[in-house]
């Protein structure tokens, strides 16, 4: 155990270089590295944002952006006194809550199980099929769903064995079962693909850290829990942080697509309710203004997340 | 390690100057003189279409009848408002267009030439409507930008399918009742319920669905908008017009609305209405009809005949008595119902414009016109004689069993056919009067091409089309028809937004009010939850547009 | 190790453990199968009969129909070459612009770390919209053009942070070595640091690979009037978006109607997609079961 902990103790050193001339000398190569990429980052992500001058104004096509009616703060009074907009947050909320957990999870127990599966070609076989169902669209995937889920689909007909149910559900009527269904959609098409990164951080373990837990007479419970998620714990924390900042971005597409009248009060996002307030109606200037909120929303949450990891010595995004 | 780096390398640059040095010679967006003369011009359509390949074999004779071609592309993954939004900002458009919902925004950005002061050097442009019917498309700026380009009968009418909405009934329920006349929603549903009791499966042992409703998405009109027609009034979509009052009528708030929901949640609790309704996707829907076991439904014919007709016939479901046929239904007996109205439909919100970026704009109105020649409508909608279609000693046009197979198959009508379907066209009766525009009207073509189920059932009527099925109606007023305003609104004005709140709310609340054990605290709860979204603003702005079309109309009485 | 490992008695928590696991990637692997497998069957299944639905890993009535309609698209070829430039070119530049900007960044010493870091993570979260990007790339020029397709993706936060995660993880006793023989950071770079980032490369390529070969929004938006710079997956959407009948009108609905239908070639379309990545990947997985196999327990 004492390679872990010698691990542990060299994880996070800060340090504080002062800008010095002789420093400056010696990172030349970087600095010129970075002159570049900023110049590059400047032109192509922040250089559009121009474009949120349209969330203050009456954007016109004909007028372009320079020549368009200023209306202030006229457009995000719109969009906060619409209680629709409001019911709308909360619902692209708890969905991308809901994802993010349980997306994360399975992600993580999928990659640290498959690493213990002894066979190499159970491995490689098992992680081929995994990461497949990323390829499919969210129309065949959601088309499937409807067909497991209906009055006689399978789901229906297994509770109706198992005498769990005595008549047929009707999932989609119900909008208390809408979010898990879109949490477990998602779970179903990307849990291997997103193992695939957890995969290749394993990979980066000492292996000499499992000999030495094995010398120890750990068990696999041990080495799991005090190699393995140490030993990738970085990689779940970057992820974890960038996510943070994701929870507004719960899908347009899945919801659209399972989504129907009786549950749209639960199912509408803010994606929804800009297409169908803003874009639909040739109103881009409601769909800008709902981005810079969303945009705000997130660095928030991503600052707040950010500095939460500072304390507990975690790996940060900046 | 390093070899393999640069053998990747040497790679990237080859691809690289590979993609670029084709990149270099780009294709002008401008009409141009290829090889041979043929003028080259650019289309893009916001709706969703077929491609079709470059060497297209009809595009080609027509290009050599006309001297010009267009490369067309559609709606891909976008709006129509996104897609031409993009247009709008980069300033730059193909030769013509047809913006679709974002029509407007096209003619408010000056993208779309003024074309009146052209039309008259065209004589089949000219001759496409007449001048009141151009006055109509006339923008507030006085100018005509667009040309509106379906649902424009030349000639005497043909009308063979009821092509829109209805109540549909399978033709096995028909004739186990012996062909029963049905008028109204009361016995269209007492039928269904006796045929089902006593025939509560196909003949395979599957479950009948006695009734469905499609509600998904924009298609929930097959659940809305029937009040309309129970009192009835033809389909102005949004509202009912009062033809002698001239008054606009909210058909949502109708007593007759609120008999037919009940009537829907009284079936509904009976088990007749499909439980699943609400919740299935159009392609679940489609996919119960395929099977046979829906005994009726709403809908529009586009909606659904097209391929669940093909399922069935596939399935010989027909020899069961599976297809559709529409029934004349209305609220009570004596009322005329105008499920189906005769004459052309001229919706004036969008058409074929030319856009400020073509170069010729003469040349492109001469495409326009020549497309409109007879020969060239022929190529359009029947294709190649002897290929497509033959002619007997009559004149008459007409297709083989072959010939019409291989005009469904994909690939070949992206190989050959070359409808150029959003360039104005005609239905009704070719110029020579003996055949019709197209295909799906000649009526040998159709009455051969209809199943031998739906065929008993019109001779026991004395039917030979869909539509005498239900009887035709004169074309409604000059105003009509009003979805063609209410479409265009947007949530800018009151009525504009009161009309969005009004959808979502009907979306939401019509099918929990159908499945509602107390209908009338259901019903109650909707319509004060519906007067929330002042539905006033909105009727009082279609009133306005109903007086402004009035108006007009005086000017050619 | 071989000896020491079977003297060690096997306990009963161990092998509960591998029976739960084997038993949890057996019912994994069953449901993540069965879309791809019900997709496959769709694929080879006549599109009318698939309409009736009731297809679940076997087709009903067998038919290559709707491959044959995939495959006689126009402009399928020049789509195809041109996706496969667009996939190696630009995984390759994004692969090292990715590696050489979270090199930078994992410096130790780097003065502007943190500066650099947050920059691009803003990225992340922040995006103009359609209108001012669409904007920007024609005022560049980039309209019209291969480059659209390489050049705006080539930097991003999220694979930057990939890299950057697992190059902090790397000892810090290599760098510190190979500078006092005096090597630069670009040295360090090529010779030091790549060569120990094969995983995480592989991985984040694959990120970038998959992205490239799947993405058309691009060829729709900045190169709908180029024909030659199409891409196989744009001429597959509009095939698809031809039969899908989402045209709300009967002139719309004419129009798309036909012998096959959305849902089965649509199927057909993402099996042949799907297949140059299920090729691709056991070349990248090598890297991941490399490691694998020194990071696992050893047998």
């Amino acid at each position: 155990m004492a390679a872990i902990e010698k691990r542990k103790k060299e994880k996070v050193t800060e340090m504080k270089v002062k800008i010095t001339l002789k420093e400056v000398k010696r990172q030349k190569a970087l600095l010129i590295w970075s002159a570049f990429i900023v110049l590059y980052g400047v032109i192509f992500c922040y250089l559009p944002l121009g474009g949120w001058l349209m969330a203050f104004q009456d954007y016109r096509p004909k007028d372009g952006l320079l020549h368009s009616q200023f209306v202030g703060l006229a457009k995000f009074q719109q969009l906060f006194s619409d209680a629709t907009f409001i019911r709308v947050i909360r619902n692209t909320l708890a969905m991308g809550v809901l994802n993010l957990v349980t997306t994360f999870v399975m992600a993580i127990l999928f990659a640290i199980l498959l690493n213990d599966v002894k066979s190499q070609g159970g491995k490689k076989v098992v992680q081929t099929i995994s990461y497949l169902p990323h390829f499919l669209s969210w129309i065949i995937v959601t088309g499937i769903l409807h067909d497991a889920l209906s009055g006689t689909g399978i789901v229906n007909e297994l509770l109706l064995k198992f005498g769990i149910l005595d008549q047929p559900l009707n999932f989609f009527a119900h909008p208390k079962f809408f979010w898990p269904i879109v949490a477990f959609a998602n779970v179903w098409k990307e849990t291997g693909w997103n193992a695939i990164i957890y995969l290749s951080a394993i990979t980066s373990i000492d292996p000499s850290l499992y000999e030495a837990a094995n010398i120890d007479g750990a068990g696999r419970w041990q080495r799991i829990r005090y190699i393995t998620l140490p030993g990738i714990r970085p990689t779940i924390m970057i992820l974890l942080l960038m996510n943070v900042g994701n929870v507004l971005n719960a899908g347009f597409e899945i919801q659209y697509l399972l989504g129907n009248g009786l549950v749209q009060s639960v199912a509408q996002t803010i994606d929804i309710y800009v297409l169908k307030w803003g874009i639909s109606q040739n109103d881009f200037a409601i769909g800008t203004a709902a981005g810079i909120f969303k945009s705000f929303v997130s660095i928030v949450l991503v600052v707040i997340a950010n500095e939460i990891a500072k304390r507990t010595g975690d790996e940060r995004l900046f | 390690m390093k070899r393999k780096c640069l053998i990747s390398l040497m790679l990237l640059a080859a691809v690289s100057m590979a993609a670029c040095g084709k990149a270099e010679k780009e294709t002008d967006t401008g009409a141009e003189s290829s090889d041979g003369g043929v003028k080259e011009f650019t289309a893009f359509f916001a709706v969703p279409g077929s491609e079709i390949n470059d060497d297209n074999e009809i595009q080609q004779k027509i290009a050599e009848i006309t001297g010009a071609k267009c490369k067309e592309t559609w709606l891909t993954g976008q709006t129509a408002e996104e897609a031409v939004g993009t247009l709008i900002a980069g300033g730059e458009y193909p030769d013509m267009i047809d913006g679709g919902d974002g029509m407007a925004q096209l003619y408010d950005a000056g993208a779309l030439v003024a074309l009146d002061d052209y039309i008259d050097q065209y004589p089949n442009i000219k001759e496409f409507f007449t001048e009141e019917e151009w006055d109509k498309i006339r923008q507030e700026d006085g100018h005509i930008y667009w040309i509106p380009q379906f649902s424009n009968i030349y000639g005497e009418e043909k009308a063979t399918t009821h092509n829109d909405e209805a109540f549909w009934i399978q033709t096995r329920v028909l004739e186990w009742a012996d062909y029963p006349d049905i008028q109204t929603m009361d016995e269209y549903f007492d039928l269904i319920e006796r045929y089902n009791e006593a025939n509560p499966t196909m003949e395979d042992g599957t479950a009948n669905i006695p009734y469905t409703i499609l509600c998904d998405d924009w298609r929930y009109f097959c659940l809305e908008n029937a009040p309309q027609f129970l009192d009835g009034y033809p389909n102005d979509g949004s509202v009912i017009v009062d033809p002698i009052e001239l008054k606009i009528i909210d058909y949502n708030t109708t007593p007759t609305a609120k008999k037919y929901f009940g009537k829907l949640n009284e079936e509904f609790k009976k088990g007749i209405v499909d439980p699943e309704s609400f919740t299935q996707t159009y392609d679940e829907y489609i996919a119960k009809l395929s099977t046979g076991r829906v005994l009726g439904m709403i809908d529009q014919w586009w909606d659904f005949a097209y391929s669940v007709n093909d399922a069935l016939k596939q399935q010989g479901l027909g020899e069961q008595g599976c297809n559709y046929v529409p029934l004349p239904i209305t609220i009570e007996r004596g009322i005329k119902n105008q499920w189906h109205n005769s004459g052309s439909v001229l919706n004036v919100a969008t058409g074929l414009a030319i856009t400020t970026s073509c170069d010729d704009v003469e040349g492109a109105l001469q495409f326009v016109n020549d497309l409109l020649s007879q020969e060239v409508l022929d190529l359009r909608s029947w294709g190649v004689k002897g290929v497509d279609y033959e002619v007997d000693e009559d004149g008459k046009y007409y297709r083989t069993q072959e010939m019409r197979a291989q005009a469904a198959d994909t690939a070949y009508k992206a190989s050959h056919m070359c409808g150029y379907s959003y360039f104005p066209g005609y239905t009704g009766t070719s110029r020579d009067g003996i055949n019709a525009m197209s295909p799906q009207f000649q009526p040998e073509e159709f009455y051969d091409g209809l199943p031998d189920d739906v065929k008993a059932c019109f001779d026991a009527y004395g039917a030979e089309t869909y539509v005498d099925m239900l009887g035709t109606s004169e074309a409604p007023g000059p105003w009509y028809p009003m979805y063609s305003f209410s479409s265009s609104m947007t949530t800018s004005t009151p009525g504009g937004l009161a009309w969005t709140k009004m959808g979502e709310i009907k979306h939401e609340y019509l099918p929990k009010v159908v499945m509602a054990s107390d209908f009338e605290a259901a019903w109650d709860e909707y319509m004060s939850v519906y007067e929330k979204c002042n539905p006033q603003d909105f009727l009082e702005e279609m009133q306005a547009e109903l007086d402004r079309r009035m108006e007009e109309a005086k000017k050619y009485q | 190790m071989e000896k020491l490992h079977k003297r060690k008695k096997t306990s009963v928590g161990d092998t509960i453990f591998v029976i739960c696991n084997t038993l949890f990637m057996i019912l994994f692997v069953l449901i993540t199968l069965y879309p791809i497998l019900n997709t496959v069957a769709i694929s080879l299944n006549d599109g009318t009969d698939a309409l009736r639905g009731g297809i679940y890993l076997w087709p009903r009535k067998f038919t290559w129909k709707n491959y044959l309609t995939v495959l006689q698209k126009d402009n399928l070829l020049t789509g195809a070459y041109i996706s496969v430039a667009r996939t190696v070119v630009g995984t390759l530049l994004a692969l090292i612009a990715n590696a050489i900007l979270a090199f930078i960044v994992s410096r130790k010493r780097f003065l502007f770390k943190k500066q650099l870091s947050l920059f691009w993570v803003i990225t992340m979260y922040v995006n103009g919209g359609m209108i001012p990007t669409f904007l920007l790339y024609k005022n560049l020029g980039m309209t019209n053009s291969f480059w659209v397709y390489v050049i705006p993706g080539m930097f991003s936060a999220f694979n930057m942070l990939v890299i950057r995660t697992y190059m902090n993880g790397l000892p810090e006793s290599l760098e510190e070595s190979a500078q006092l023989d005096g090597a630069g950071y670009t040295t360090i770079f090529w010779k030091i640091t790549s060569p120990l980032c094969k995983p995480v490369y592989a991985t984040v390529a694959l990120f970038v690979a998959v992205g490239q070969w799947n993405s058309w929004f691009d060829a729709m938006l900045y190169n709908r009037m180029s024909q030659h710079l199409t891409t196989l997956q744009y001429e597959l959407m509009k095939l698809l978006s031809s039969v899908t009948n989402q045209g709300n009108s009967a002139e719309a609905m004419k129009n798309a109607a036909g012998a096959v239908t959305p849902t089965s070639v649509r199927a057909a379309a993402t099996v042949l997609t799907m297949l140059p990545i299920i090729c691709l990947y056991p070349f990248l997985q090598r890297y991941f079961v490399a490691g694998l196999t020194i990071g696992g327990v050893k047998e």
